[in-house]
C-alpha cells in the first residue's frame, strides 16, 4: 500500500461528502454497537476473574434446590447434620452454613423486604474471604452481638435503601426488633448483595426460631492437595447416600466458585454473542452500502481510471486503489464507531453503577480497539472488492472514450 | 536512417457492432522515425481515434502488426501494454484528463508512481516539469483551479514524467482558443526541437499539422497522402 493510494482515496471520499459520510454512518453504526457491546462483555468477564482470583478457587458451596435465592424458598435447605457429614469427607477444609432469609426492614418509619443472613461469628473471616468483601466502615460481628447488625455498601447514601443514610450506631428493625448498626462492607456491585443485611447465626436463630439448623447456604473450601472440581462430586455422591436420595433427584447441588461463575460468564456470553450477532447483521448492510457506493463511484470516474491505464496504472494499481478506498471508508467508521462506542459505553457503565450494578463495568483493552479498527478496514476493502475489480478490468480505450 | 520508434504493419481493426462489422482500420502503415514531429489528419470517421489507440498501446490490432523500438507488442496483456505505455509514451489529451482530486504536483507525479519510483525522486521531477512549463507557482492548484491552458501544460509536464521517447498529443489545443492553442504548441515544439522528443499530433487543424515535419492524411482507415513541410530534411 502507498501512502498516495491514501491521499487520494481520502481526497476522493472529500469530494464526495455526502455520500460518503452517509456510508461511513452505515458502518459506524454496526461497530458502534459491537464495540460498546464487547466492552461491557469484557469487562464483565474481568470482574468476574478477579471475582474468582479473591474468592479463591479451592471455594465450594452447596445450595438446596429451589427456585430464586437462597432464602426466598423455604423448602430447600441443608440441615445441620449435613453440614456436619459433609465436613467430615475427605478433602474438605472449613466449612459454613449459612442462614438466608427476607426480611422486612423499617428505618425511620420507612418499610423494605430486604435479605438477611446468619453467621457463625467464628467463621465470618471465612465467609468474608469467600464473598470477597471487607469492613470499610465500623467492625465486623462479634459473637455477643445479639442486637447488631452490619449493612451492605448502599445503606450508607440517601435514596439508595432508604431515603436516609443509616449510620454507624443508628437502629434498625428486622420484623419489630431493634438493631444497632455496627458496620458497612464495601461495594460487590450488584444490589442485592449491596442491601444485604448481616446477622450473627445466635440473633438470627432468635429472630426467625424455626429457621434454627436450616441452612440456606453452605460454603466450604477445599484441602490444598484437591482438586475443587472432584471435591464437588464426592460431597454430592456421599450427600446424595447420606440423604438417601437418588441420582439426579437431589434436593441439593454442589458447584464450585469457579464453575458457578463459569456459569454466570456462559450466560453473559451467550447473551452478548446474541447481541453482537445482530450487530454483525448491521454490518452486512454496511457492506453492501459500501458496495454500492464504490459502484457508483467507479462509473462516475471511468474516464478517470481510463486516463490513468493510459499513462501506466496496470489492472492491480487500479484494484489496490479502489480496494484501499473502500477500506478507508470502512476505517473510518470504525475509528467513528469506537469512538461513539466507547461514549456509549462509559455512559452506560455510569448508569449500571448508578443503579446499583457496579459490576457492569465496560472495559476497553488495546486489542479490542485495534481489532474493531481492522475488522471496519477489512469490511471496506472486501466490499469495494468486486466493484474494485471491475474498474480494473476495464479496458483503456472504452473508459477513454467514457463521457 | 533513424530508429524507427513506432511502425504499424498492415493493421487492421474490426469492431462488432450487433451483427455489423466496422473496419476502423483498413491495412493501415505507418512509421515514425525517433525524433520526428508528425501531424496525423483525416475527418471524422477515418480512423483516426483507432489509429491512436494502436500508436499509444491504448489497444491490439486485429490484424496487422505493431512495433514500438521494433518490439512487437500486438500480443501482449493489458498490465504489460499498461507498463509500456507507463515509459514509453507520454499523452496528451483533448480534454487534458488531469484527475480532478489532485494538485497539478500530484498529476505530474501521478506516472512515476505507477512506475514505482520513490517519492523524493518523483517530487523532485514533478518540480522541474512544472518549472519547465511555466507553472511552478501553480504546483499546489486543483485542476479546477487552473485555466485551460494551465490544464494543458499541467498535461504536458504529466506526459513527460517519465521521460518518455514518445508523446502522442490527440487534438492538444481542440479545447483551447487559438492564442492559448498557440502557446500549447510552442511547447511541443519546444520538446521536439530542445528535448528531442518524438511528437505525434493528431489534429483536423491544417495550420497546427504544419507545426509537424511531416503530415499523414487519414482516410477510411488508411493513409492515403504524406506531405512532407518546410521544416522537414
Amino acid at each position: 500500500m502507498n501512502i498516495y493510494e491514501i491521499k487520494y482515496a481520502f481526497q476522493n471520499l472529500r469530494k464526495r461528502k455526502l455520500r460518503s459520510g452517509l456510508t461511513i454512518l452505515s458502518i459506524l453504526i454496526g461497530i458502534t454497537a459491537i464495540f460498546a457491546l464487547l466492552s461491557f462483555g469484557i469487562g464483565i468477564q474481568r470482574y468476574v476473574d478477579t471475582l474468582a482470583d479473591e474468592a479463591g478457587r479451592d471455594k465450594l458451596f452447596i445450595q438446596g434446590k429451589g427456585i430464586g435465592a437462597p432464602g426466598t424458598d423455604e423448602n430447600f435447605f441443608l440441615a445441620k447434620e449435613d453440614v456436619d457429614f459433609v465436613s467430615k469427607i475427605k478433602g474438605v477444609n472449613e466449612i459454613l452454613g449459612m442462614y438466608f432469609k427476607v426480611v422486612e426492614v423499617k428505618f425511620n418509619d420507612q418499610k423494605r423486604f430486604l435479605f438477611v443472613s446468619g453467621t457463625d461469628t467464628s467463621k465470618i473471616g471465612f465467609m468474608e474471604e469467600s464473598f470477597s468483601i471487607k469492613v470499610i466502615k465500623g467492625r465486623k460481628l462479634k459473637e455477643v452481638d445479639s442486637d447488631k447488625v452490619a449493612l451492605g455498601y448502599n445503606f450508607q447514601f440517601p435514596d439508595k435503601v432508604f431515603r436516609k443514610t443509616v449510620r454507624l450506631g443508628d437502629k434498625i428493625e428486622l420484623n419489630g426488633n431493634r438493631y444497632e448498626a455496627v458496620g458497612f462492607y464495601e461495594e460487590v456491585g450488584n444490589p442485592q448483595d449491596d442491601t444485604n443485611l448481616y446477622l450473627t447465626d445466635k440473633s438470627f436463630e432468635a429472630l426467625f426460631p424455626d429457621s434454627k439448623d436450616k441452612f440456606g447456604f453452605v460454603i466450604l473450601s477445599s484441602q490444598k492437595e484437591v482438586k475443587p472440581s472432584e471435591l464437588a462430586e464426592r460431597i454430592e455422591e456421599k450427600l446424595r447416600k447420606f440423604k438417601n436420595e437418588e441420582k439426579g433427584k437431589e434436593t441439593f447441588f454442589v458447584q464450585t466458585f469457579e464453575d458457578a461463575l463459569a456459569t454466570f460468564t456462559t450466560i453473559i456470553n451467550v447473551i452478548n454473542g446474541m447481541l453482537v450477532l445482530i450487530a454483525l447483521v448491521s454490518l452486512v448492510v454496511a457492506f453492501v452500502n459500501i458496495m454500492n457506493t464504490m459502484y457508483t463511484s467507479i462509473i462516475e470516474r471511468t474516464k478517470e481510471i481510463g486516463v490513468m491505464k493510459a499513462i501506466g496504472a496496470k489492472n492491480s494499481d487500479i484494484l489496490i486503489i479502489f480496494v484501499v478506498e473502500a477500506g478507508l471508508i470502512g476505517l473510518i467508521g470504525g475509528l467513528l464507531g469506537v469512538l461513539l462506542g466507547y461514549i456509549i459505553s462509559s455512559i452506560g457503565g455510569n448508569i449500571a453503577a448508578a443503579s446499583g450494578f457496579a459490576l457492569l463495568k465496560p472495559a476497553y483493552p488495546l486489542f479490542l480497539i485495534v481489532g474493531c479498527l481492522i475488522f471496519s478496514f477489512l469490511v471496506g476493502a472486501a466490499a469495494g472488492y468486486l466493484p474494485a475489480r471491475r474498474a480494473s478490468k476495464l479496458k483503456p480505450v472504452d473508459a477513454l472514450r467514457y463521457e | 536512417m533513424k530508429r524507427s520508434i513506432i511502425k504499424l504493419d498492415n493493421v487492421w481493426k474490426i469492431y462488432r457492432m450487433g451483427h455489423v462489422e466496422v473496419n476502423a482500420l483498413q491495412g493501415l502503415n505507418l512509421d515514425i522515425k525517433e525524433g520526428e514531429f508528425v501531424a496525423l489528419m483525416g475527418p471524422s470517421g477515418s480512423g483516426k481515434s483507432t489509429a491512436v489507440n494502436m500508436i499509444g498501446c491504448l489497444d491490439v490490432p486485429t490484424k496487422g502488426k505493431v512495433f514500438l523500438e521494433q518490439h512487437d507488442i500486438s500480443k501482449l496483456s493489458e498490465s504489460e501494454l499498461a507498463q509500456i505505455r507507463g515509459r514509453k509514451i507520454g499523452f496528451i489529451f483533448q480534454q487534458f484528463n488531469l484527475v480532478p482530486t489532485l494538485a497539478a504536483i500530484e498529476n505530474v507525479m501521478l506516472p512515476m508512481i505507477f512506475q514505482g519510483i520513490p517519492e523524493e525522486a518523483r517530487l523532485k521531477k514533478a518540480k522541474e516539469l512544472l518549472e519547465l512549463v511555466e507553472l511552478e507557482d501553480r504546483m499546489r492548484h486543483r485542476p479546477s483551479e487552473l485555466s485551460g491552458g494551465q490544464q494543458q501544460r499541467v498535461a504536458i509536464a504529466r506526459s513527460l514524467a517519465n521521460n518518455p521517447e514518445v508523446i502522442l498529443a490527440d487534438e492538444p489545443t481542440g479545447n483551447l482558443d487559438s492564442k492559448t492553442g498557440a502557446n500549447v504548441l510552442d511547447f511541443l515544439d519546444k520538446l521536439h526541437s530542445e528535448e528531442k522528443k518524438t511528437i505525434i499530433m493528431v489534429t483536423h487543424d491544417a495550420n497546427l499539422a504544419k507545426a509537424a515535419e511531416r503530415t499523414e492524411f487519414l482516410k477510411d482507415g488508411k493513409i492515403v497522402r504524406t506531405s512532407n513541410n518546410r521544416r522537414s530534411g
